[in-house]
């Protein structure tokens, strides 16, 4: 988990790492905008090989709903 | 004594440092404190730029800019032996001065590799949360010819003209992190390159090239002292922005 928090907050360009838990609601963050969308997508497809859309994005809620997606 | 304009503790890389603009903007920034990572082709005069810098802890890479794969290892590779940046000047760049019925695609592929590519490419690496602090800065060296017209220099004013427009995407997606990006268009600025330009030209041609400027031609100092504002914490509110350096030229 640390690791995905890690990998994630560099995608998303979050300077606060240690800030991060897997509670966070990442919606909620000052770094967080309409290209975050993108980035997450991208980091999905780069780390995890995995095809996500903006609407798992919409539907996740704490850092944790998506490493969900990540480990599923 | 208070100084807004201090770049004290700042780690500032700049591209194209081995002549011209590019040079005296690596010795202005170091005379203001600045720690300086000169980036350029021809090591020998990268090892000339180094060693008119005031200050400690300078270092110079050489890299040929033009090959936008491997800057994302040359930033790695400045960052993990230098620390994270501060502050980026783009002032690479070339000329193709020839008439618009004579350039060719191949022409205008390689100016805007060097000229705007490749720094948005050094750009978009280096500003990453791992390679540089929040509250940095990035300059880009344009040119006046993305404002007016100057026969000749369609592929070299085209990709000045890119750098400002797409400079002011960039300063917006990096604003989160309070990351300012701004261009400086400069005028005729006598460096060495434009010098044996001039020297070229007839008299007619000479006159015509070098007139209009109601303060006279620039020095590279009038740039660099501008970099230096635009680096600095004093413009910490300025981003986007294409500051027009040009002796007066475009306000007649």
């Amino acid at each position: 988990m640390k690791d995905f928090i890690e990998k994630f907050a560099e995608a998303i360009e979050v300077e606060d790492v240690a800030a991060l838990t897997a509670e966070t609601k990442f919606h909620d963050l000052d770094e967080w905008s309409s290209l975050s969308v993108m980035l997450t997508i991208a980091f999905f497809d780069e780390e995890y090989d995995k095809q996500i859309g903006e609407k798992d994005i919409r539907e996740s809620e704490t850092i944790q709903d998506l490493y969900n997606i990540a480990t599923a | 004594m208070f100084n807004p304009f201090s770049l004290n503790e700042k780690t500032i890389l700049i591209t194209g440092a081995s002549s011209g603009i590019g040079r005296q903007c690596a010795i202005a920034c170091s005379n203001m404190g600045a720690r300086i990572i000169a980036v350029a082709r021809n090591t020998e005069r990268l090892q000339e730029t180094l060693s008119q810098l005031k200050g400690e802890g300078h270092s110079c890479y050489s890299i040929e800019l033009s090959n936008c794969d491997d800057i994302k290892s040359l930033v790695a590779k400045i960052v993990n032996e230098n620390g994270k940046l501060d502050g980026i000047i783009c002032a690479a760049g070339i000329e193709r001065t020839m008439p618009a019925k004579l350039l060719t695609p191949a022409d205008y592929e390689e100016v805007f590799r060097i000229n705007t590519v490749s720094a948005f490419e050094l750009v978009s690496q280096a500003t990453t949360v791992k390679y540089f602090n929040a509250g940095g800065s990035v300059v880009l060296i344009s040119s006046i010819t993305s404002l007016i017209a100057r026969q000749g220099t369609a592929a070299y004013s085209a990709s000045k003209g890119a750098m400002v427009s797409g400079a002011r995407v960039l300063a917006a997606e990096l604003s989160k992190r309070k990351i300012r990006v701004n261009c400086i268009s400069p005028g005729t600025i006598l460096t060495p390159l434009m010098q044996n330009f001039l020297d070229t030209l007839n008299e007619d041609d000479y006159k015509k090239r070098t007139s209009g400027f109601p303060l006279g031609l620039g020095k590279p100092e009038d740039v660099a002292n501008a970099s230096i504002y635009l680096l600095s914490d004093a413009s910490r509110w300025v981003t986007g922005q294409n500051f027009v350096i040009d002796g007066g030229f475009t306000i007649q």
